[in-house]
């Protein structure tokens, strides 16, 4: 564990991390991320608006609703990435394991270690293939090697295509490719929780298909939030859909079959078939 | 409304699978009069008119793989449009054995079997046909629901329709005139059949009230 890491609470379980034996042990329905009443306001523009949400683990949790609903200021609230917006005042609970991420002693750097994230642009560094899985590693004080470089390329489905150019610059890949070498800097940390900002948008379908096949492996082992204004990708590759609508109110949760083929709420029945406006 | 070519096609599908089950309704009025009447013409009429109800339904089946292949209905659309393209099938089905009255009216000696109420029995049929189309069109699950519990009463006539046929046969069989069962095995396989056409019949109106059932509701017990 880092020297700046004081929370108890939240253990980063750096070198000891999680093997894929004790995931198997955890396997359960539980959920891993819990909000309750959470409101978010960017100054005076309310942004989330008491919302009641439950993630489980080690599911994929899609996040739907039009532009400015609140969906990605939810994304952001949970690995407390908002603390970087000055005007953003966030109330009420978000508990992530148990323990709320807003609590006083509670390092967001260390909950950043477990809970990643993974942008609409991939932005990988201007530097070689391996650096890139190797930064994430080096910035939490792990040790870099081969084989856990090769292991995130592997689970980003990405080693395949790369393994005999790890020495090349990461700018060079395409951006399908880029995308998911952000996936693995992501997840070579080992994380609980990957987010995922509107992954495939900047995408081609070939490189969008990939990702979504990517985000189903990798929900077997990490919990996975993305936020998409693709309702055929939600309905596609999500366990359970969240339904955010203008004013950052969470309408309707629910499996997603369910949300896709019966909602229960006449606003999201007219906002998924495009009745809206 | 946004979408608007596609809120058409949507409007459209549903007054053409309408317009279709119409045009089967009037089928099987014509191939339940032809049995009561003995009218060959209307008996050909039907038969011949079978073609043009399985080219629509072609038609109209087409129609739903496009919207579900290029405009990806969801939620109240997508379950319309799935259960569109089910019921279109079973209103083919009805025309098919709305045919199939025709062809027994072209060969049939009648007044054999006065006691089988099989005009009462068409009757019932095409009430639960045209009810479960109205239900459709409607979109009105308990009026379809009401057509799911009605199946049980023809059922029952049917049951009780075919059991008065063959106990009739025997009845013969006994009988001192010993042939006479012989010669009316023609009228007994016909009338059979009719029963049992009617019957299915039935069914079909069953499946649409079903689905419609799914369609408006979401609900998708009584399809199983």
């Amino acid at each position: 564990m880092s020297d700046t890491d004081t929370t108890p609470t939240i253990s980063t379980a750096v070198e000891g991390s999680i093997s894929d034996t004790d995931r198997a042990a955890s396997a359960s329905d539980r959920d891993v991320i819990e909000s309750r009443g959470l409101d978010v306001h960017y100054g005076d523009v309310q942004a989330l608006q008491d919302v009641d949400l439950a993630i489980p683990e080690r599911r994929v949790t899609a996040i739907i609703g039009p532009s400015g609903c609140g969906k990605s200021t939810y994304l952001r609230c949970i690995n407390r990435m908002n603390d970087l917006v000055e005007a953003a005042t966030i109330e009420g609970e978000l508990l992530f394991d148990g323990t709320d991420v807003y609590g006083e002693d509670v390092d967001p750097v260390a909950l950043r270690r477990r809970i990643g994230m993974v942008f609409q642009h991939p932005n990988p560094f201007p530097k070689s293939i391996y650096d890139n899985v190797a930064y994430g590693l080096r910035v939490q004080n792990r040790k870099v090697t081969d084989e856990r470089v090769r292991t995130a390329l592997e689970r980003a489905a990405l080693w395949e295509e790369v393994n005999d150019q790890l020495e090349t610059s990461a700018l060079d890949l395409s951006g399908g490719q880029q995308q998911r070498l952000c996936i693995a800097r992501a997840i070579a940390v080992d994380p609980d929780v990957l987010l995922m900002d509107e992954p495939a948008s900047a995408l081609d379908p070939i490189a969008t298909s990939k990702i979504e096949d990517l985000i189903e492996e990798l929900a077997e082992d990490y919990t996975v939030v993305i936020v998409t204004h693709n309702m055929q990708q939600a309905a596609r590759i999500s366990d359970r859909t969240a339904v955010f609508l203008t004013g950052g109110e969470l309408v309707e949760y629910d499996d997603t079959q369910t949300i896709f083929e019966n909602p229960a709420h006449d606003r999201v029945e007219d906002y998924i078939t495009g009745k809206f406006g | 409304m946004p979408r608007e070519e596609y809120q058409q096609a949507l409007a459209d599908l549903r007054g053409d699978v309408r317009g279709l089950g119409e045009t089967t309704l009037d089928q099987l009025d014509d191939g339940l009069a032809a049995q009561a009447t003995g009218d060959e013409d209307l008996a050909r009429a039907v038969i011949e008119g079978d073609a043009a109800v399985n080219d629509r339904y072609l038609e109209l089946e087409s129609d739903c793989i496009d919207l579900l292949a290029l405009q990806q209905p969801v939620a109240s659309d997508l379950r319309f449009v799935a259960a569109s393209f089910k019921i279109l099938t079973d209103i083919e089905r009805v025309a098919d054995l709305a045919t199939n009255l025709g062809r027994y009216a072209l060969t049939a000696e009648r007044d054999r079997f006065e006691t089988v109420e099989v005009e009462l029995i068409g009757e019932m049929a095409r009430e639960q046909v045209a009810d479960a189309l109205a239900a459709y069109r409607e979109s009105d699950s308990e009026a379809a629901r009401r057509v799911v519990t009605r199946d049980d009463d023809l059922d029952a006539l049917c049951q009780r329709a075919s059991e008065g046929v063959v106990r009739d046969l025997i009845g013969r069989e006994a009988g001192a005139d010993g042939w006479a069962a012989e010669r009316v095995m023609d009228d007994v396989s016909r009338l059979l059949l009719t029963v049992r056409d009617l019957e299915r019949v039935g069914d079909h109106a069953v499946n649409i009230a079903a689905r419609t059932v799914y369609m408006v509701e979401g609900d998708p017990e009584l399809l199983h």
